[in-house]
Parts: structure tokens; sequence; C-alpha cells
């Protein structure tokens, strides 16, 4: 047996987005085992929600329990609420919701593609990412009237509408990106220093994916058919405006690049599809009934599941909320998925995960 | 080597970036900025400071019992709830302006906090002489029955 060294990486280090410690036990740059830690940052905010926070209140304060998928905590959250409380909202206020949900999907993945692509050492390719990534940012800009905490969602309908010359804004932008997006497909797909660093990296099977219990592109990526879009019909319309699954096959750093530009392509199209066909109603539905028996909702979050429950007691204030992010159901495939690689293919393989563990600690 | 050919092509091309301080970044014109607040057409409901999320809204009260509007633009999260649960419309509204920033000389957090209990306090001050008033004027009223 080859002398075992024990490696740790973080709670701070330069391929970490966020607080997350990974302690790798090596044998000849051989990864053996991984233990992870990921609840550096407990806010305390489902204690907050219960406690000093209206439940009205509350869809302004989930939404920041994260920076990158705030709108589907907002959105989440608010049907829950309006679950709770008994209300059937606007048609429209649906199709903005699930617009707004898209367009942070597509920043997302972006997001999560540039920061790939700079911890396996890409960095003109990261820059170029983010580049295409600012026109997103700014078109939720227009939208919501800010760049990360949107606000958008609140319980019973949205908060802002949608102008027509917004509307005509995102197409312009989205037929720009077009072209773009086949660039950056082909540089993913191609480019062979990536590939040294992408294929075969952190590969997981999809019966470990099954097993563990994996959720969101992770899972599609190693051809585990899971999208809550897929499942669900009665809060939102995804059928109705094109939604189609991606899922690759492999498991690995790659087929997750693949799968994130491929939903990148389907959400452009859900988006397309909600803009045409825009239906005119009102944008909340008003109602002064108070929270009152129990309720859970599942969303489809860029990193995956995203899981809310609630309890009310008739009063203003909520019994207890449960949040659950996405990013905990993979801690235990995330730590599998290093066994076998080479330790310098690790930061490639952190970021490819995707963690956001504000979410997570919350 | 497409890709390098192109990052090489990138040299002659121009800057994505924006000088921000010498340039305009973009802002929406219907940006959410700073809460603006009219007192002639306030009805004095104190809805927006219920409904507020943050607590960046609260009325103070003296003695006549005139109300006194006190915001903070650094604690305020700009979510325009205030506006929607205003009954009177355009006695708050929400400009394009975005906020600047706090320094520490504004003594946001301390001071915001000594204000706002001391806000409560005044107003419970007010209650608490409304009802000492109307108990006298109570009692006076029996006085003259009784006489």
């Amino acid at each position: 047996m080859a002398t075992q060294y024990e490696i740790p990486v973080g709670a701070q280090h330069i391929s970490l987005l966020e607080p997350l410690h990974f302690k790798f036990i090596t044998e000849n740059e051989k990864i053996v085992d991984t233990t992870a830690n990921v609840f550096y940052v407990h806010r305390g905010i489902e204690k907050a929600c219960c406690s000093k926070f209206k439940f009205r209140q509350v869809s302004f304060v989930v939404g920041r329990v994260c920076g990158l998928c705030s709108i589907s905590h907002t959105t989440a959250y608010s049907q829950v609420a309006e679950k709770l409380i008994k209300i059937e909202i606007p048609l429209r206020a649906k199709h903005l919701r699930m617009l707004v949900i898209e367009l942070d999907r597509i920043h997302s993945h972006l997001l999560c593609l540039s920061h790939v692509a700079e911890n396996s050492g890409f960095e003109a390719l990261f820059m170029k990412t983010m580049q295409y990534r600012e026109a997103f940012m700014e078109l939720l800009e227009a939208i919501c009237g800010n760049r990360i905490q949107y606000d958008f969602s609140i319980v019973g309908g949205v908060a802002r509408d949608l102008k027509p010359e917004v509307g005509q804004m995102i197409m312009e932008r989205l037929k720009k990106f077009k072209p773009q997006l086949d660039e950056l497909v082909d540089i993913y797909q191609n480019n062979w220093s990536l590939s040294l660093k992408n294929k075969g990296a952190g590969a997981i099977t999809k019966k470990d994916a099954m097993r563990l219990n994996v959720v969101g592109p992770f899972a599609r990526a190693a051809g585990l058919a899971i999208d809550v879009r897929n499942e669900t019909e009665d809060l939102l319309p995804w059928k109705e405006v094109g939604f189609e699954i991606v899922t690759g096959t492999a498991g690995d750093v790659y087929a997750r690049n693949m799968v994130r530009l491929g939903e990148i392509n389907v959400s452009m199209r859900i988006i397309e599809n909600i803009i045409k066909g825009l239906p005119e109603s009102a944008l909340i539905t008003e109602t002064k009934a108070f929270p009152d028996g129990e309720a859970v909702v599942r969303i489809e979050a860029p990193r995956g599941e995203l899981f809310y429950y609630a309890k009310g007691n008739k009063t203003q204030i909520l019994e207890r909320l449960k949040i659950k992010a996405p990013t905990f159901s993979n801690i235990s495939a995330m730590v599998e998925g290093f066994k076998g690689n080479e330790y310098g293919s690790v930061p490639a393989i952190i970021a490819s995960y995707d963690p956001c563990l504000s979410c997570t600690a919350r | 080597m497409k890709t390098f050919f192109k990052a090489l092509g990138n040299l002659f091309k121009k800057p994505v970036t924006i000088k921000y301080p010498f340039e305009k970044t973009y802002i929406p014109d219907d940006y959410r900025g700073v809460i603006e607040f009219d007192e002639n057409l306030c009805i004095w409901c104190r809805r927006c400071e219920m409904a507020c999320p943050p607590g960046a809204i609260v009325f103070s009260q003296d003695m006549e019992g005139k109300q006194t509007y006190h915001y903070n633009k650094a604690v305020c999260i700009f979510c325009k709830e205030c506006v929607r649960n205003c009954p009177k419309e355009g006695a708050i509204f929400q400009t394009g302006i975005p906020a600047r920033f706090a320094l520490k000389e504004d003594n946001i957090n301390n001071g915001w906090n000594i204000l706002y209990d001391e806000a409560l306090k005044s107003r419970d001050a007010y209650a608490a002489e409304k009802k000492r008033l109307a108990a006298k004027k109570a009692a006076a009223a029996k006085t003259v029955v009784e006489k």
C-alpha cells in the first residue's frame, strides 16, 4: 500500500466560490476517500421566517437565501403560501414567473460553465462566458428592476408587469445570443485542452446517481431523467411552453457541461414561447386570508429540485418553514464523484457540481 | 488551435467592459430606487410600516398627535411592498434613483435602531397620554352627571 496523504481544501480556497470544506485522502495523486463539510454559512433564515416576519414578508426573506436562484426560492415560497391561503394566481403571473425562472437558469448555468472553464485552467473561455452572461443580467434588471435580488414573485402573483419594449429587448438579445451559444457549445465540445480536464473526470454512474438521490443537471448528466418541470403541471404549465428534458450519459464533467448548454437552449425556446403567447390578465389575486394547514411545493431551481414545506396556524406568522436546497441532496454524490480521480482535476469537478452552499446551510 | 487564433483576434477588438465612473452603466428607467414620501397626501394609516419587510419605515408621534415619517435608505430593500400596500395613491412612491451607499458617519445601524425604538416609544407615550386624557374626561363627565 502506498503512503496516504490528507489534503484539506477549504473552507477558503482559491478554486471555491463559497465556503466548503473537503478533506481528500490521496494515494500518489489518486483520491481514495473524501469527506465534506458544507455547513459554514448558517444564517438561521428558517427560524427568522417563523418568528420575526409576517407570511407576506417571508417571500422577500427567502429571496435572500441564495443569490443565484433567488427567483426559484421566492416562487417556491409564494406557491406554498398560496396553497396555504388557498388561492389560484392569474395566468399571466404564472407565465411571468416561468419567464424569470428560465432567464435565471440561463445566467446561473453560464456562471457555472464559466467557472468550470476557469478551474480547468482556461481563463479566456471564462471571460467569454461571463461576457455573454452579462446580457442576461441586464435583461433581468430590465424585468425585475434589480440585478440579483429580484423580489419578483410575491404571495398572490408577481410584483411587476412585463413592458412590451422589454419583451422586444429580450427577443433581440436572444437572437443575438443564439450564434454565441453555438460558439460556446463548439468550444466546450471540441476544445482539446479543456477535454483533458473534463472528459472522464468526476464521473458518476446512473446506478450510483439513483442510489445517492442526485438531482438537477448532475443527475441528468448521468442519464437519470429527473426534472420537476417534467413531473408537475399543477402550479406552472411547463409543457405548454415547450419544455423538453435534456440528459447525458457519461456523468462526467464534460457531460454536465453539455447538459447545461442543452438546457440553456431549451430555456431560450421556453422564453420565446412565453413572450409570443403571453396571456392578458391581472397580476395579483388579492385576498385577506391567513395561512392554515400544511403544504409542500417542489420546483426546479437551476441546480435541481427545490423543496418547500410550510405550516400555518391562522396567524400572520408561519408555524414552520422548511427549505431543502438541491445541493443538500447532492452532497453524498459529490463525495462519491471524486473517488479514483487525480487530485489535479478536483477544482474542475467541484465547479461542475455547481454547489450552492448558502442555499444548503441557509 | 482555432480558439487560439480567435483569442489573438480579440486583441484588436473593442473592450466589452465599461469604464464605470467615466461612462454610464445600464440602468432601466423603472429601476428599483429610493422610496419617496409625500406628506401632504398621506392619510397616516401606517400600512407601509406594517408591510415593510426589513423595517425601513417608521412613524414617530409627538404629544400633539402629529406623526413624522422616517425612512432608512440603507435598510430598505426597494421591494415596493410599501407602495403596493398604500391605500392612497401617490403618498408613497418609488423613484428610479439608485440609493447612495451609507458611510460610517451616517451611523446607519446603531442610529437607526435607536431611532426606531424611540419612534415606537413616542407612539406608545402618545397612546398612553390619550388614554389618560380620555379617562380624565370620562371621570369629569361622570362627576357632572352625578351633580
